[in-house]
């Protein structure tokens, strides 16, 4: 198992593109790998024959661990078998598993070296009460990743969330005149904001808020794998025509799973958008160890009231989710302040 | 109820046997009226019933028990003492070859109503020769009946079974329980051959224990009620025949059994008894079976070496902890 990042400690056999038996040539794509972020192609390091596959599709391995052999027709390769592993099991748990038709090896032992006893298997059979299986997924590659990340952000950061209004008539027009998307818009106007409220762009660090110089905003991209969040780095500096075309690469490659490492990191805040969905408001999760995260509503036609009258209006609602612990309700209802004022005044997002 | 030590319980027996059936009569070495018994298990006995009925022997353990198998097959009920258990050795041919063999061999036309009983033991620093444990030896010879009493009221409840039973009955009194009292009712009673008793009821463990090996797990019993575990502890009281009910029974609510022997570990009772729980409860074992018992060796001289290799309270505890 290649290392593809520094951080990574496993990684998933996604798909072997050879069969045991079957010969390749050195360079030859031998097998699909998957780390937390980004998939791999492996090519054969020599040529030969794939005399042995070690680690199935959709099995996670750790890195530097053999995936397989390849070697000559006829070379002596010696593979170690694992040895079969026996269950602990004292004869009254074995009894208890009997009757009730269980598998021992699903049940974790308590006893004096790990022995399974028969408390175990009874505790075993009070949880199988459980409604039926239909289908068991491994949790793996991205969707364990997104699982620990979101856990660790939940756990850590006391999420707030608080939505606003904004009138995108004045966006709709820019987004016709230049031929870019509302998440291009949107990217921008986050960025000149995080200018002026640079505490949104910080993370905490133990006992220290650490504000970033740069604004990089990640852009969290639905994909069949799950969600993955490519970066654009600097999105203050750069101008909206530059943003929308990175963020069509970005987006192309994070469907197709070619995203580098280098596109994938550094981002100091992220936007979500579940617009397309119909969604109004929702409470996103902080994409650790940021401080904050915006979430983008739909943009709908809705009935306002202005100077007396009943006006239609495209309105869309942000939905700010911060870390209390870094700022209060006040500095981020300023920061959502800011934004509708760039979006409502969507010239301004040209400068 | 009354108190009364496990040695006076004993002569209640013998002399309520004696009374009621003259052909008892007890023979050893200087169980009568000069010595009394080198426990004193005989004291008073040849002065109520006479020398013809409590007969002193020269030292010689063949000639006691040669004598006493000759007596039970022609219509006595001997109760022959080998003043320590080690002597059987003396004995052995006696014991293993007639007393147990007689009936069988003559298609059951005799009766062997012998008891042979044998102070026996460790603990009071008298070295290899007068401190061993070897009630296995017996269990392993078909004929003859083991029994091993562990208080008062098993004491005499048994040893008037045996008088009273038809066969040879090996009859161990181990010596540092001579002197323990404990309640014995006024009126008469027997313990039958082959029932075990529950001498302390609990739901976790079971310890089966012989012997003085019954108290050291009673205390070792109380010990674990303070670290919340409940310890069933049964006393088979006779080896054979062995309640075996009484003792899977127990082992199917607790599910765990540890086995508590004063004889060395090889091939001793614990050996098959932990056996007979294999065969006859393996499904309901949650721990394998343990053992406490002496380790493979003679008993030493040195009082500190002798309780070094003598099963103790701690070991007992250890056992049930390592299962727990």
């Amino acid at each position: 198992m290649p290392r593809l990042s520094l951080t990574m400690k496993e990684g998933t056999v996604v798909q072997w593109f050879k069969k045991e038996g079957e010969t390749v040539k050195k360079g030859d794509l031998v097998v699909e790998v998957l780390s937390e972020k980004v998939t791999y192609d492996v090519e054969a390091p020599a040529s030969g024959v794939l005399r042995k596959i070690f680690v199935e599709e959709g099995t996670d391995i750790g890195v530097a661990e053999p995936l397989g052999i390849i070697a000559a027709p006829d070379e002596l390769i010696e593979v170690a078998e694992a040895p079969e592993e026996r269950v602990i099991a004292s004869p009254a748990a074995k009894r208890l598993a009997r009757q009730h038709d269980i598998d021992l090896t699903q049940v974790k032992g308590t006893g004096p070296k790990g022995r399974i006893v028969k408390e175990d298997v009874q505790k075993f059979l009070q949880e199988q009460v459980m409604p039926q299986l239909r289908e068991v997924i491994p949790l793996t590659g991205i969707r364990k990743t997104a699982a620990e990340r979101v856990a660790i952000s939940a756990r850590e950061a006391p999420h707030s969330t608080i939505t606003m209004e904004v009138d995108m008539a004045n966006a709709a027009k820019l987004r016709e005149k230049l031929k870019v998307s509302y998440t291009d818009i949107l990217v921008k106007a986050v960025a000149k904001a995080l200018t002026e409220h640079p505490i949104m762009n910080s993370t905490l660090d133990e006992d220290e808020i650490r504000i970033f110089a740069a604004v990089n905003i990640g852009v969290a991209v639905a994909t069949d794998k799950g969600l993955i969040v490519p970066v654009i780095p600097n999105a203050d500096e750069k101008p909206i025509e530059e943003i929308a075309q990175m963020l069509e690469k970005l987006v192309d490659k994070a469907q197709r799973g070619t995203l580098s490492k280098e596109e994938l990191t550094g981002g100091t805040f992220t936007i979500t958008n579940l617009g397309m969905y119909g969604v109004d408001v929702f409470t996103p999760i902080i994409n650790p160890p940021e401080t904050a995260i915006l979430g983008v509503g739909r943009v709908a036609e809705r009935p306002t009231v202005s100077k007396g009258e009943i006006v239609a209006k495209p309105i869309m609602k942000l939905s700010l989710s911060f870390d209390h612990r870094v700022v209060d309700g006040a500095p981020a209802a300023r920061f959502l302040q800011t934004m509708k004022a760039i979006l409502e005044e969507a010239s301004s997002i040209l400068h | 109820m009354r108190k009364v030590s496990y040695r006076d319980a004993l002569r209640e027996a013998l002399q309520e046997e004696m009374a009621k059936d003259s052909s008892v009569f007890i023979i050893g070495e200087d169980v009568g009226r000069y010595w009394q018994g080198a426990f004193k298990v005989t004291k008073g006995l040849a002065k109520k019933f006479g020398d013809e009925r409590v007969r002193d022997t020269p030292i010689s353990e063949s000639a006691i028990i040669g004598v006493a198998v000759g007596a039970a097959i022609t219509g006595m009920r001997p109760v022959a003492e080998i003043m320590f258990g080690d002597l059987s050795t003396l004995a052995m041919d006696q014991i293993a070859n007639q007393a147990a063999k007689l009936r069988y061999m003559f298609g059951g036309q005799i009766k062997v109503p012998l008891v042979i009983r044998m102070p026996f033991g460790a603990g009071v620093n008298v070295a290899a020769h007068h401190s061993q444990s070897l009630e296995a030896w017996f269990t392993h010879v078909p004929g003859l009946k083991v029994a091993v009493p562990s208080t008062p009221y098993d004491a005499k409840g048994l040893l008037k079974a045996a008088i009273r039973d038809d066969n040879p009955v090996m009859f161990f009194e181990h010596k540092l329980l001579y002197p323990i009292e404990g309640p014995l009712p006024e009126e008469e009673y027997t313990v039958p051959l082959g029932l075990a008793d529950i001498k302390k009821q609990g739901k976790d463990v079971t310890i089966v224990a012989t012997l003085y090996m019954v108290h050291k797990a009673l205390a070792a019993a109380e010990e674990l009620s303070k670290q919340g575990v409940d310890v069933e502890v049964i006393d088979p009281r006779t080896l054979v025949p062995l309640d075996k009910k009484t003792i899977t029974e127990s082992v199917k609510k607790t599910g765990r059994i540890v086995i508590v022997t004063e004889d060395c570990k090889t091939g001793g009772v614990s050996a098959e008894m932990a056996a007979m729980v294999a065969e006859e409860a393996l499904d309901y074992l949650d721990a394998p079976i343990k053992r406490v018992a002496e380790p493979d060796t003679p008993i030493p001289f040195s009082p500190s070496l002798e309780q070094f290799v003598l099963p103790d309270e701690e070991r007992i505890i250890k056992a049930v902890e390592e299962i727990i």
